[in-house]
């Protein structure tokens, strides 16, 4: 028997998974040891003693300075958003069906990119860059959304349509990287492959928020969800309303995706790898959220501590990594799959 | 370019039509069929003059506008003056878009028949990624920059990629469809992070390659044309031999093989002629998205899913949708230019979610 | 209960076949239907396209009501706005004398559970988590997992045999085991209506005798149950109603004894038959007349067509 129930009294009861609670586990010591490297190390790093003092407030001096402007916002946003992708990316893993189906793949992140390249340097001054995201983000499935000609009902269209919208969005992109100077088509560039470099804590807020209302929301969807994974239709009969469950997933999908997006810009395969290295290491099916959420932001932290520490002058943009690394790893998934005969 | 006739006489043969159940022309009565190869040809010929008014727009249009007559002048060699050196300029583009429009839609419908998945692009067996990132390397490492050197350079570059994704696609046995898409999306990614952080590092890299990377018709030396041309025809006459093998593959690998088809060499023959159709434009033009999508998705509406006219029609097609996306890429940003490029990414996106509508219940 | 047993008995008494073209509806009640499950005047549908155009029934309580048809007459489409997955046109489907589609629909997933054609088995499951899923309507966001849920899987994989399988995943089961987590999974519901939608495709005979079996037990204890079967053998073994649909109307239903005829197979399927008794239930069993000269006398097959 793999399921440990908890119970309160008789208004609370959750099955638990043995398993996944101690990945879950595993996975917050691999963060909590990314986090304390990522201040420590290098030449500008804490001191170790410093670590707690400085989370504290307490730091003083240099050991403030690199806390509070570099290291420290930096590595809340890391977490944060990573976490925000492991879960859109679960989310929409989930309501298309596929392990393909993640904001890169769908749209949603070409989307938010053009947003952002739009409002950032082409008619600057009339949105700021996080609105500008969102309103890409939200043009590009609303397209998906009308180009299926069935909303979100019908997995595979998404999926296609989706590639259809990333690729317009892409063009429009490199489009405005043609036409504005190169410093600025650098910056674009590098916030396009998605960074952490420079983030401040008003970053951190914006992220920590979108992730503290929507994270919730995702749990409450997430047994619903599970059950559209039979089929529409048995997952109906259930009571399980998966049209709209289906449409609320997209959505809060959406905004933890762009809410990242926004901060980070659009770093690839975090939101496609994190679901699916949670789903192995678990073996449970389903959106397994937390431990979604708890992956991806392991990743995307450790992805930053690497590109961090990489010898050289160079400071490349950790979506670099995260897309040389996610891609290696999705390519080692597809052949062990094929291997096993399990995967087309 | 191909004359009509004798392409509709060989289709005619009666090899080809019984290897062609999935129109239905096999079943049909041969008076039907008489009639069917008749509207087809015709309907090739149209296709054809509209391709050579297209020519003639893209030789006329632009930021300085040249009236017909005085475009056919040139082209008859009695132009004069400074008409005359506007239309001699845009014969490069020109020649450049049908070579590259042609070989991109054939290469997409051969593409889209071996995979059998109606949403196939050239692209997705990292073609354009490979051919990029040899791009990029050569430049960086090498300080190969000129326009001269870059299809030398492309050809291998895509070459490889394409030999990657075959490899990780037959990693743990054959190479299904779906895995060859899968392996290309897997390849793209790795070679886009490495293209992106050679051209983060090295700006000036970045400069040359952030242009090259939204294909454009102007700019390109007009000595890359007789370049890539001999690739460009191997490619052609290639894939348009696999026309028959297509049709049986149409029906899946097992009634294929039923019919006599050889699966394994169809599918290498026509990834060779892919990856030769597509690394040569790519490498003269820059990669130009959507071409290799739309075309034989038009085209399919027009001729229906018969592969041996489809590739002729994709061959005359292709120009026509590149030429026309170039031809409005400089009139409604006038005086400047958009990039073909992302002319086709807005026309062909649109055209694929209408594809994509018209799908059948897809599970 | 006795009122809807006597009912059933009506309808099957008038049971008779209607003239083609023009398929006589049963009567539609006046009052309020006296059975649980009924449908009302049904227009069903895809888009533009009509399945079925006016099409009243009352679902027996109690009984085991099979449909059968021929293909694409509508009978898993009927099955389907029985089950709330597909929206009538017009008309309704009452579920104890409300309209089903304004119920909640957690609410409509406590009384009714249904099984449909082809459903997909997520990946990695365990069969015991499968029918825990069966579960869901019962659940809150606090309440996951209660105890009633327990016992509720646990008293589901116990009817349909498959305790020992409980921890096995679904992708390691025989079709036949399969099929019957699947109805576990419909069990744990724990619903007194339950529609399977060809329960038996897919699987080979004695697999198929099997879950007919184990559907007739279920009607034993006591279940409403209501499936769309292929085989008119196996509908008429095992049916107390039978529905015989043709073009989306209904063309005849009641006891399968009454309503199976030569004239009815001949009429609905295209078939001339002849009906014999089982001889093991004594149910009608339809045998296809042979053609005359489609078979050889001899017992080898001619080695070209």
């Amino acid at each position: 028997m793999s399921i440990v129930t908890l119970r309160a009294g008789s208004w609370l009861s959750v099955p638990v998974r043995p398993r996944s609670v101690a990945v879950a586990v595993s996975m917050l010591f691999g963060l909590l040891v990314t986090a304390v490297l990522s201040l420590t190390l290098g030449r500008l790093g804490l001191a170790p003693s410093e670590v707690i003092p400085a989370l504290a407030g307490a730091a003083t001096g240099r050991d403030a300075i690199v806390f509070d402007t570099l290291r420290g916002p930096r590595l809340a946003v890391g977490i944060a958003a990573g976490a925000a992708f492991g879960v859109a990316g679960t989310l929409f893993q989930t309501v298309t069906r596929n392990p393909l189906g993640s904001p890169d793949i769908i749209g949603l992140s070409a989307g938010a990119s053009a947003g952002a390249a739009a409002f950032g340097l082409l008619w600057t001054g009339i949105l700021p860059l996080p609105l500008g995201a969102l309103v890409g983000a939200g043009v590009a499935m609303a397209l998906v959304f009308l180009g299926t000609g069935r909303g979100f009902s019908s997995p595979s269209r998404m999926l296609l349509v989706g590639i259809g919208v990333s690729a317009m969005a892409l063009a429009f992109v490199q489009f405005v990287i043609a036409r504005v100077g190169r410093e600025q088509a650098t910056v674009l560039a590098a916030y396009l492959n998605g960074s952490l470099a420079s983030r401040s804590w008003d970053h951190a807020t914006t992220i920590w928020i979108s992730l503290a209302v929507l994270l919730p929301c995702a749990l409450a969807l997430s047994r619903r969800l599970q059950l559209t994974e039979m089929g529409d239709e048995q997952a109906d009969t259930l009571g399980a309303q998966s049209a709209a469950a289906r449409i609320l997933a997209v959505l809060v999908g959406m905004g933890l995706a762009t809410a990242a997006v926004s901060v980070v810009g659009p770093v690839a395969f975090i939101a496609l790898t994190a679901p699916q290295i949670a789903r192995r290491l678990s073996r449970s099916p389903g959106p397994n959220t937390v431990l979604s959420a708890l992956t991806g932001a392991a990743l995307l932290a450790l992805a930053d501590l690497l590109v961090q520490q990489l010898p050289g002058d160079v400071q490349l943009p950790v979506g670099v990594l995260t897309a040389c690394l996610g891609g290696i790893y999705l390519g080692y998934l597809l052949i062990s799959h094929w291997k096993k005969g399990t995967l087309a | 370019m191909t004359s009509p006739n004798p392409t509709a006489s060989t289709l005619a043969s009666p090899v080809g039509a019984a290897l062609n159940p999935p129109t239905g022309v096999a079943t049909a009565a041969p008076a039907d069929r008489r009639r069917r190869v008749f509207g087809l040809g015709a309907g090739l010929l149209v296709t054809l003059l509209v391709l050579g008014g297209t020519v003639l727009l893209s030789l006329a249009v632009g930021n300085k506008h040249v009236p017909l007559t005085d475009v056919w002048a040139s082209l008859t060699g009695s132009g004069a003056g400074y008409a005359d050196a506007v239309v001699n300029s845009r014969i490069p583009r020109t020649m450049l878009g049908v070579l590259a429009g042609g070989s991109l839609a054939v290469a997409g419908a051969v593409m889209q028949g071996l995979t059998r998945n109606p949403l196939a692009d050239p692209g997705l067996f990292g073609v354009n990624a490979g051919a990029a990132a040899a791009l990029v390397t050569a430049a960086a490492f090498f300080g190969l920059g000129s326009a001269a050197t870059s299809v030398w350079v492309a050809l291998p570059g895509a070459f490889v990629a394409v030999v990657i994704v075959y490899l990780v696609g037959a990693g743990g046995g054959r190479a299904t469809p779906v895995r060859l898409v899968l392996a290309g999306v897997v390849v793209t990614a790795v070679i886009g992070a490495y293209i992106q952080a050679v051209t983060l590092s090295l700006p000036a890299v970045f400069d040359t390659y952030r242009f090259w990377v939204v294909g454009s018709l102007a700019g390109r030396d007009p000595g890359v044309i007789l370049e890539v041309l001999p690739f460009v025809v191997a490619g052609l006459l290639l894939a348009l031999g696999l026309g028959p093998s297509l049709n049986a593959l149409a029906l899946g690998d097992d009634t294929a093989r039923a019919l006599g088809a050889h699966v394994a060499r169809t599918r290498l023959f026509g990834a060779f002629a892919t990856t030769l159709l597509c690394a040569a434009a790519t490498a003269a033009v820059g990669p130009i998205g959507f071409v290799g999508l739309a075309v034989p998705h038009i085209m399919r509406a027009v001729v229906g899913s018969d592969q041996r006219w489809l590739l002729v029609y994709c061959l005359l097609g292709g120009p026509i949708l590149l030429l026309l996306a170039d031809v409005l890429g400089r009139i409604i940003m006038s005086p400047a230019e958009l990039m073909v490029g992302i002319v086709t990414a807005f026309i062909g996106a649109p055209i694929l979610l209408l594809a994509v509508r018209r799908l059948k219940s897809t599970a | 209960m006795t009122l809807t047993r006597t009912r059933a008995a009506r309808v099957g008494d008038t049971a008779s076949l209607s003239t083609p073209g023009t398929p006589r509806q049963p009567a539609t009640p006046p009052a309020p239907p006296t059975t649980r499950l009924a449908a009302h005047h049904l227009r069903l549908g895809y888009g533009r396209e009509t399945v079925v155009a006016d099409l009243s029934l009352d679902i027996p309580d109690a009984g085991f009501t099979v449909i059968v048809g021929p293909n694409a007459c509508g009978k898993s489409t009927l099955l389907k706005s029985l089950a709330r997955t597909q929206a009538p046109q017009a008309g309704t489907v009452l579920l104890d004398g409300a309209p089903i589609g304004r119920m909640r629909s957690r609410a409509v997933s406590r009384q009714l559970a249904m099984l449909p054609q082809s459903p997909t088995a997520p990946d990695a499951i365990t069969v015991r988590d499968l029918v825990g899923r069966g579960r869901f309507p019962h659940q809150t966001f606090l309440r996951q997992w209660s105890r009633d849920d327990e016992t509720a899987v646990h008293a589901a994989l116990s009817a349909t045999n498959i305790t020992a399988l409980a921890d096995r995943d679904m992708s390691e089961l025989s079709g036949g085991q399969r099929q019957r987590a699947w109805i576990a999974m419909v069990l744990a519901q724990q619903t007194e209506l339950v529609l399977l939608d060809e329960p038996t495709t897919f699987l080979d005979i004695a697999h198929q005798h099997d879950v007919l079996e184990l559907c007739s037990r279920l009607h034993a204890d006591g279940r409403t149950l209501v499936a769309v079967l292929h085989d008119l053998n196996q509908a008429a073994r095992y049916a107390t109603h039978l529905v015989v649909m043709k073009a989306g109307a209904i063309v005849a239903q009641g006891d399968p004894s009454t309503v199976l005829t030569a004239e009815l197979v001949q009429e609905v399927f295209g078939l001339a038959c002849v009906i014999i008794d089982d001889p093991e239930t004594g149910t009608p069993l339809v045998v296809p007349k042979a053609t005359p000269g489609s078979r050889p006398a001899r017992s080898g097959f001619p080695p070209s067509a």
